[in-house]
């Protein structure tokens, strides 16, 4: 009886999980939809006697598997949703139409198939030395050659997804060069740009730093907001006088 | 569970062509990971060839050591009978030559966005992607297995160990780089919705015989009542992922698509490796699973096979591309392998069968692959000339390369002399034994719709007048020897075909293990 | 209470063959393959309960595995020529026609 009861429920939530997935226009719902539908499958497979298989499909697929989808359309393109035009005209009212006729026939050829009660897995009172001992006997070949599959995923990702390294990785030292032969070259200041300072009264991203005789060290001012301030008319006189006063600063913000 | 577990038992010499095959793929992927970037190369060309050639030879040990074996191995998971180490050869020998094809064929870069600087400085460094030799080792291992498999479970997972690493390497083609990530996109999302179809099928024939191999299948079949929705559909839906793998109309939409996209060797290794090995494991699923059911299945199978053979010859003669012509006639081929599918009878008459079909994949595959191998030498600026006019007037620019092309479409449309002619004629004369001469008819009606589009690619390159700015031909000197080798195979087999249809019959005679 | 499992099954199994016909984002498409293959695997459990004998579960432990390997190939295909296009749908990936 619990299990008729618990059949019905996950039946009805798997069947419209599944219709959701294939029809909501959103992809990252689709994804969501398919952890439903796989949840509830572990479900059934632990009510009919596979707990193990419950919690492979559990760490497998809901945790493994979905995660990739959902991390790859995180990537890939999380807002875009379906476009509703046909290209080929009438593909989806005659895709559904075979999809119903497909699952009457499937319904009903198994509906008519007779099928006796359950023999059920009394046999195997322990599901997992049972399995352990049917993978690495009758089906060790099978096993084996899995890990071709699993090395070829991996060989796969690292050739469509790893850049390899054509340039030498730049030191701190090959940095510094760089810097000092800019220097050199353009007469470009090589050491960071000031900071606030000691003198400084505030350490806020709009306030340029001081310099000891308690004027702006132009190159502190932060372009962007000088930018914003100009065409608002809130430039501080002295930070416009500073900026003019600095040729190097205005090359800089040309560059 | 107290009692212990008995260690399963594994014919390893027997095996041995398979684990040699995935062995050398796996030393392929250390070789990746330790070896400096510029020695690769030269690394895992000679093991990939090695590890063939050691297989290739390992198959003949084997069966001159022990005879042919009659019984599954590896605890019944693999059946390596006659017809299986037969076609064991056969694929080997078609890895090899394709892997010689391989040139400078694949994307130095696979992750660089075609066209941008990061792709040039990639050309400029060098850069290589010799992953892809331990890819095609992995996908041929998978093709052994494939034909080779004794039950439903170990067919899966050799149809995904086979297709994985082919959806990959069809996205690494070097130029024309769009259509080659489109090809690979479209392989792969429509070869795991066939493989969905294909579990699904074992699932019903296992709901249906309580066991998924093939032998047990095959009893089950007398013995249970008043299931047979579950097996009908199972064996349908079954059939669907394996007339998929072979391009069977109407699963043939991806070939074409695919075989043009694709880096021209890997095409090769598909149009030959990939149409023997699913050959394999259609035949054992039909004949040794369902072979009691003849009478239900084989209606099915001659409308496939009658599609098939008409839709590609006529689909093909439109074809203005010579991959996608190639393709097309790679499905009319299946076609007309399925002729000799349906001739069972007694086990005479299936021995026939077998032996014609296996005669056709060795002649089919070694011409497609001189055929493809021709495709990669002639050049434009941006890769391969694949549109046909610029083919016009070859045989006034470069008169050896297109007669050997002559030659292998010639043997495509089996005129007599080539070995096209006798493997046509061993499937047909299979077929008319078995009694399926209407389908015969058809097939001599659709070869003949063939040979009139061969013909016209012919007298095209012969008869019309060169370009100014034709295509360059580029000769290197492995792809000449693959080549030279097909054409020589072909013309062997088209003159004194005896030897290896006496092998190939041979290899029949004990059909398929149980 | 097996046929019901079965039907179920069957459900889910065309419910995901419509999904990949109707579909255009090649992401959502390879979803709805993934629910085909966890149909298989619904039915493979409920054939071993019906035979009391423990190969479907094994079938549906390794079809678990081949999944995984299956999705980690598809989707790194799918970034890549998204990369390439900035686009993940089928619609698309037209350049290759008949």
């Amino acid at each position: 009886m619990g299990e008729t009861f618990v059949f019905w429920v996950l039946a009805v939530v798997s069947v419209i999980a599944a219709l959701g997935l294939v029809f909501s226009r959103k992809a990252v719902y689709s994804a969501l939809m398919l952890g439903v539908v796989m949840l509830s499958l572990a479900v059934l497979y632990a009510v009919q006697d596979a707990p193990f298989l419950a919690v492979v499909q559990i760490i497998v697929y809901t945790g493994a598997v979905m995660m990739l989808f959902l991390f790859v359309l995180m990537m890939v393109g999380v807002d875009s949703s379906d476009s509703l035009v046909e290209t080929i005209k009438g593909q989806r009212f005659w895709a559904v139409l075979a999809g119903l006729g497909f699952a009457v026939l499937l319904a009903l050829g198994i509906g008519n198939a007779f099928i006796g009660p359950a023999k059920g897995l009394a046999a195997y009172p322990q599901n997992v030395p049972s399995l352990a001992e049917l993978i690495f006997t009758r089906h060790v070949f099978a096993f084996e050659v899995t890990s071709a599959l699993l090395i070829t995923a991996a060989l796969g990702a690292v050739v469509l997804a790893h850049r390899e390294r054509l340039t030498p990785k730049l030191t701190q030292r090959d940095l510094a060069r760089q810097r000092f032969k800019e220097f050199a070259r353009t007469g470009r200041n090589p050491a960071p740009l000031p900071g606030p300072g000691t003198y400084a009264r505030h350490n806020a991203i709009d306030k340029p730093a001081l310099l000891p005789d308690g004027s702006i060290a132009a190159q502190s001012v932060n372009r962007y907001v000088a930018r914003y301030e100009k065409a608002e008319g809130t430039l501080p006189p002295e930070v416009a006088q500073a900026l003019e006063s600095d040729s190097e600063a205005l090359e800089l913000e040309k560059e | 569970m107290t009692d212990t577990i008995t260690a399963p038992t594994i014919e390893y010499l027997l095996l041995s062509p398979l684990l040699v095959v995935f062995g050398a793929a796996i030393v392929g992927v250390l070789v990746e990971a330790f070896a400096p970037r510029y020695l690769r190369a030269a690394f895992q060309v000679p093991l990939t060839l090695l590890s063939l050639v050691a297989a290739f030879a390992l198959v003949i040990f084997v069966v001159v050591k022990d005879g042919v074996p009659n019984k599954a191995a590896a605890m019944g998971a693999v059946a390596a009978d006659g017809p299986a180490l037969f076609i064991w050869g056969t694929i080997l020998l078609l890895a090899f030559v394709s892997v010689l094809l391989i040139g400078d064929d694949f994307v130095p870069s696979a992750v660089a966005v075609p066209g941008s600087v990061e792709e040039e400085r990639a050309v400029s460094e060098g850069a290589a992607h010799t992953e892809v030799y331990p890819l095609v080792l992995f996908a041929v291992g998978g093709m052994l297995l494939f034909a080779a498999s004794n039950d439903l479970l170990v067919m899966f997972v050799a149809l995904e160990v086979m297709s994985l690493p082919l959806y990959m390497l069809c996205g690494l083609a070097r130029r024309r780089r769009l259509l080659s990530q489109e090809a690979a996109m479209k392989y792969f999302l429509l070869g795991a919705f066939s493989s969905a179809f294909f579990l699904y099928g074992t699932a019903l024939l296992y709901g249906y015989a309580g066991s998924i191999d093939l032998s047990k299948i095959s009893t089950s079949l007398s013995s249970v009542g008043g299931q047979d929705s579950l097996l009908f559909i199972g064996a349908a839906v079954l059939g669907v992922g394996l007339f998929f793998k072979i391009g069977a109309v109407p699963f043939q939409m991806w070939k074409p698509d695919v075989y043009q996209g694709a880096p021209t060797p890997i095409t090769a290794l598909m149009a030959s490796g990939t149409l023997v090995a699913a050959f394999g494991a259609l035949l054992r699923v039909f004949w040794v699973a369902l072979g009691n059911l003849e009478w239900d299945w084989s209606p099915v199978v001659w409308a496939v096979a009658i599609l098939t053979m008409v839709v590609g010859a006529i689909l093909a003669i439109t074809q203005t591309d010579i991959k996608r012509m190639l393709a097309y006639s790679s499905i009319a081929h299946a076609g007309f392998i399925l002729t000799a599918v349906v001739a069972t009878a007694g086990a005479k008459q299936n021995s026939l069968a077998l032996s014609g079909i296996l005669f056709y994949l060795v002649a089919y595959g070694l011409t497609t692959v001189g055929a493809f191998g021709v495709v990669t030498m002639v050049r434009d600026p941006g890769g391969e000339a694949w549109h046909l006019s610029r083919w016009a007037g070859l045989g006034k620019r470069s008169p050896k390369l297109a007669m050997v092309l002559a030659f292998f479409l010639l043997a495509m449309a089996g005129i007599p002399l080539t070995s096209g002619f006798f493997a046509k004629y061993a499937v047909f004369s299979a077929a008319v034994s078995g009694g399926a001469v209407a389908l015969v008819v058809v097939g001599v009606v659709a070869s003949a719709i063939a040979a009139f589009f061969y013909v016209r690619v012919i007298v095209l390159m012969f008869f019309s007048d060169p370009a100014a700015d034709g295509p360059s031909i580029v000769m290197p000197i492995a792809t000449r020897g693959v080549v030279g080798f097909a054409a020589l195979a072909t013309v062997v087999l088209g003159v004194f075909p005896q030897p290896v249809l006496d092998l190939a019959s041979k290899a029949a005679q004990s059909l398929f293990v149980r | 209470m097996t046929t019901h499992y079965l039907v179920l099954s069957a459900l889910l199994f065309a419910i995901g063959g419509v999904g990949v016909l109707v579909r255009r984002n090649a992401i959502v498409v390879f979803m709805c393959v993934e629910l085909m293959l966890n149909a298989c695997n619904l039915a493979f459990v409920t054939f071993a309960r019906q035979h009391g004998n423990l190969d479907g579960q094994v079938i549906a432990f390794f079809v678990m595995i081949v999944a995984a390997a299956e999705v980690v190939v598809g989707l790194a295909i799918i970034v890549t020529i998204f990369r390439t296009r900035r686009s993940a749908s089928v619609d698309d990936a037209n350049l290759l026609k008949y």
